[in-house]
């Protein structure tokens, strides 16, 4: 677990020190996720040790970004005028999205295996 | 300083209201409108309001949470890797799959938003909905979102498009755990592939490999993009 959560925030930080030098539009995070990709393809044993840290921050994923979250009911004050756009673009834009990749699957992976 | 008002009781209060979220929402056969991020919230709203702690001391006490985003946001590259092999006979129509609809979903957000009189920073919000919360937070600081409307944003929209799938795939008549898969993965994210799991091993597979790429497009062109799309708001 110790390993895991070291390898993770060793890439993370290179990730974060990679966008700040280099002054790129894009979390450092992500570069970090992008980077820890490249580098499990090269089959590197050790790498395997991030399993246990990553599966138990993914599974968990809804926990971390709680308090976050909450803030959309709790500071509702600051977001209510915009209810109505939130309604639409939330609901109404999940669902179509939903239907219109369905459809587009439905046509891409015509042969069923 | 009161008890009541320490990083420590703030922690406490979030597991252990998440805990008690997990508990009823495995009761209810896992039903999506008894997801944990919708259960929590109740006592946690009412123990705040109750001893009067606002929510900017609740969200500095509950910091260490926060700070394994960014770490989880690394880890998706794991489940990513040990998909990347279920792509190898159709990674052609999962890449065009990916490059037409992680655009379209964050398109219809944006778009129904704005119709609706949405101001930029609302808009900047909700255009990572889609993709899942860590990665989507990282987005929406880029994008000058408020963190809680974008957080709050993804965490619904994986609940509607686990609640809308069902009837989806019966009015496409989809069979092909494949379908359902890359279709949850895209839309709701990690909420939709704990849902795919349940069609099957092999529909949360290609579930967690439409969330990685998804997330990942979207991380890589939506920051790059927005000044343009800003500017048509």
């Amino acid at each position: 677990m110790l390993d895991g959560l070291l390898i993770l925030l060793a890439f993370q930080f290179a990730g974060e020190l990679l966008v700040q030098t280099l002054n790129l539009p894009l979390p450092g995070p992500v570069l970090g996720m992008v980077l820890l990709l490249a580098a499990l393809t090269t089959r590197a044993a050790i790498l395997q040790r991030i399993a246990p840290a990553a599966n138990l921050l993914i599974g968990n994923l809804t926990l971390l970004f709680f308090p976050i979250g909450i803030g959309i009911v709790l500071e509702w004050d600051r977001y209510a005028e915009h209810g109505l756009a939130l309604l639409v673009s939330i609901v109404l834009g999940t669902v179509l999205a939903l239907v219109l990749v369905t459809g587009l699957l439905k046509l891409l992976l015509r042969s069923p295996s | 300083m009161s008890a009541f008002s320490t990083p420590l009781f703030a922690l406490l209060l979030t597991l252990t209201s998440y805990r008690l979220a997990w508990w009823v929402y495995e009761r209810t056969g896992r039903h999506p409108l008894a997801h944990p991020f919708l259960l929590a919230m109740i006592p946690v709203i009412v123990v705040l309001l109750a001893l009067g702690i606002s929510y900017r001391d609740y969200l500095a006490g509950t910091a260490v949470l926060q700070f394994f985003l960014g770490p989880a946001t690394v880890a998706l590259a794991w489940p990513l890797y040990r998909q990347l092999s279920t792509l190898r006979h159709i990674w052609r129509q999962v890449t065009l799959y990916i490059l037409i609809g992680a655009p379209l979903a964050a398109g219809l957000a944006i778009a129904l938003a704005a119709i609706c009189g949405a101001p930029a920073d609302v808009v900047g919000s909700l255009a990572p909905k889609s993709i899942t919360t860590p990665i989507a937070l990282e987005v929406s600081r880029l994008t000058g979102g408020y963190p809680a409307l974008a957080a709050g944003a993804v965490a619904i929209t994986g609940i509607v498009g686990v609640l809308a799938a069902p009837l989806v795939f019966r009015l496409f008549r989809i069979t092909d755990d494949r379908i359902r898969g890359l279709a949850l993965g895209l839309v709701a994210h990690a909420i939709g592939t704990a849902r795919a799991f349940e069609y099957g091993e092999r529909a949360g597979a290609y579930s967690s490999l439409a969330l990685g790429l998804t997330g990942l497009l979207t991380a890589l062109a939506l920051p790059w993009l927005w000044p343009w799309i800003a500017g048509l708001l």
